[in-house]
């Protein structure tokens, strides 16, 4: 009797978490995703892209939509430069973040200001797929046709408070993050989808230089 | 450039101002404040914010809802939300802040000062007009905060907007270039703390 109302559980939870994510079926063993993300992480010392923003602000049934592009070297180094509609530029490197709106610049201490490290930090974390395997998230993998979705869901209180879950989706064809989902706890949520992404491609350290 | 020159001309104005018990009190209809009630129907605007030294950036955008109701949300450029508010003449809601801006003082001065924008304190019943030389303050009270909107004889400009408490000017602010009554520029300057935000309005996918 246990066993048929633990299977019918698990299969109720199967059927609401593939409504949650039309086209994706949740996987019941992500060891070989894992195994198969973290090769392809290691292969990838470089990204290059375009990226579109898409902040959506789900009580006013509005969104603010942003262009820019995107570079990222290994380890840590982050390049975000938004063309569109404004301009601003953030460089992560390390543990120093740089930003320069269009009245100033700054260099920050990601130590000395703890909000801004963790946005940023979740931003590089995702790309990098480290987000999977660190320890701040829990995490469960979907599988679709043409991408892998990855639901990391916070597990401190801090990081609670800013996210409600991040979902990362993974392109079968290069096995690199093509879009990042930030779900907030408002209820809105930021969709960063990555285009023209080109990997492995020389880019200088000075692109990531924090002045 | 143009945004600094604004704030350039607020400086300026502040180191002007008067002591406003000396002013003549006129009868008059201070409701003609009402032309230049913003008509936020919905605007984005780049944002900076200098406090106390620091620095902070992002993006603001205000719609009016259906239910008339103001809706202003605050962003960082990668699409963080920091604080969600709704204006409705004396009403005020915290949809959402985030807990390092979550103070009272903070809430409370950024309450008045988009109020002071909004015109959200316009009525007849606390109004009144002073005349001081060429500039005429039409005043809306509130509990101990007074609404000054400050324009020309023929109330034709306005001039600037001010905030006092009972003993003295708390901040200014100015709006300028209307398009459909939305204002391009607005900017804010407090008097007691080093404290100043300027908004620029960005033109997106949903303005083309």
């Amino acid at each position: 009797m246990r066993k048929v109302i633990a299977t019918g559980v698990l299969c109720l939870a199967t059927m609401i978490a593939a409504a949650q994510y039309p086209g994706y079926t949740l996987l019941a063993d992500d060891a070989a995703f894992v195994t198969r993300f973290s090769a392809a992480s290691q292969k990838t010392s470089t990204i290059k892209s375009d990226f579109t923003q898409e902040k959506n602000l789900s009580l006013l049934a509005d969104k603010i939509v942003s262009k820019g592009k995107f570079w990222f070297k290994k380890e840590n180094k982050v390049r975000m430069e938004y063309t569109t509609p404004f301009q601003y530029l953030m460089i992560i490197n390390g543990s120093d973040i740089y930003v320069k709106d269009s009245q100033k610049e700054n260099k920050i201490s990601a130590k000395s200001n703890k909000l801004f490290q963790q946005i940023n930090t979740v931003i590089v974390e995702c790309v990098q797929g480290k987000a999977l395997q660190g320890s701040d998230f829990s995490t469960r993998i979907f599988e679709g046709s043409s991408s892998f979705l990855a639901e990391l869901t916070p597990i401190n209180k801090n990081m609670k408070s800013l996210f409600k879950n991040i979902n990362l989706v993974i392109d079968k064809k290069d096995d690199a993050v093509s879009k990042i989902e930030m779900h907030e706890p408002s209820g809105d949520y930021t969709i960063i989808s990555f285009v023209n992404r080109e990997l492995n491609t020389t880019l200088s350290d000075a692109l990531f230089a924090v002045h | 450039m143009r945004c600094l020159l604004f704030i350039s001309c607020l400086l300026g104005v502040m180191a002007c101002s008067s002591a406003y018990q000396k002013m003549q009190k006129l009868n008059g209809d201070a409701n003609c404040i009402e032309s230049f009630s913003p008509s936020f129907s919905r605007a984005l605007y780049s944002t900076k914010v200098n406090v106390v030294g620091k620095h902070l950036s992002g993006l603001l955008i205000i719609k009016t809802m259906p239910d008339s109701s103001i809706r202003m949300v605050f962003t960082n450029e990668a699409g963080f939300s920091f604080f969600d508010f709704g204006f409705r003449g004396d009403d005020f809601t915290v949809y959402h802040i985030v807990e390092q801006m979550d103070r009272k003082a903070v809430v409370k001065t950024l309450r008045k000062d988009f109020e002071l924008i909004l015109m959200q304190h316009i009525d007849e019943v606390s109004s009144n007009m002073l005349k001081d030389g060429r500039e005429y303050y039409h005043v809306f009270q509130r509990k101990g905060d007074y609404y000054y909107y400050i324009t020309d004889s023929a109330c034709s400009k306005l001039i600037r907007m001010e905030r006092w408490s009972r003993r003295k000017k708390v901040m200014e602010a100015i709006a300028v270039d209307y398009m459909m009554g939305i204002p391009d520029s607005i900017g804010i300057k407090h008097n007691n703390f080093d404290f100043t935000i300027e908004l620029k309005r960005i033109y997106d996918h949903a303005d083309q």
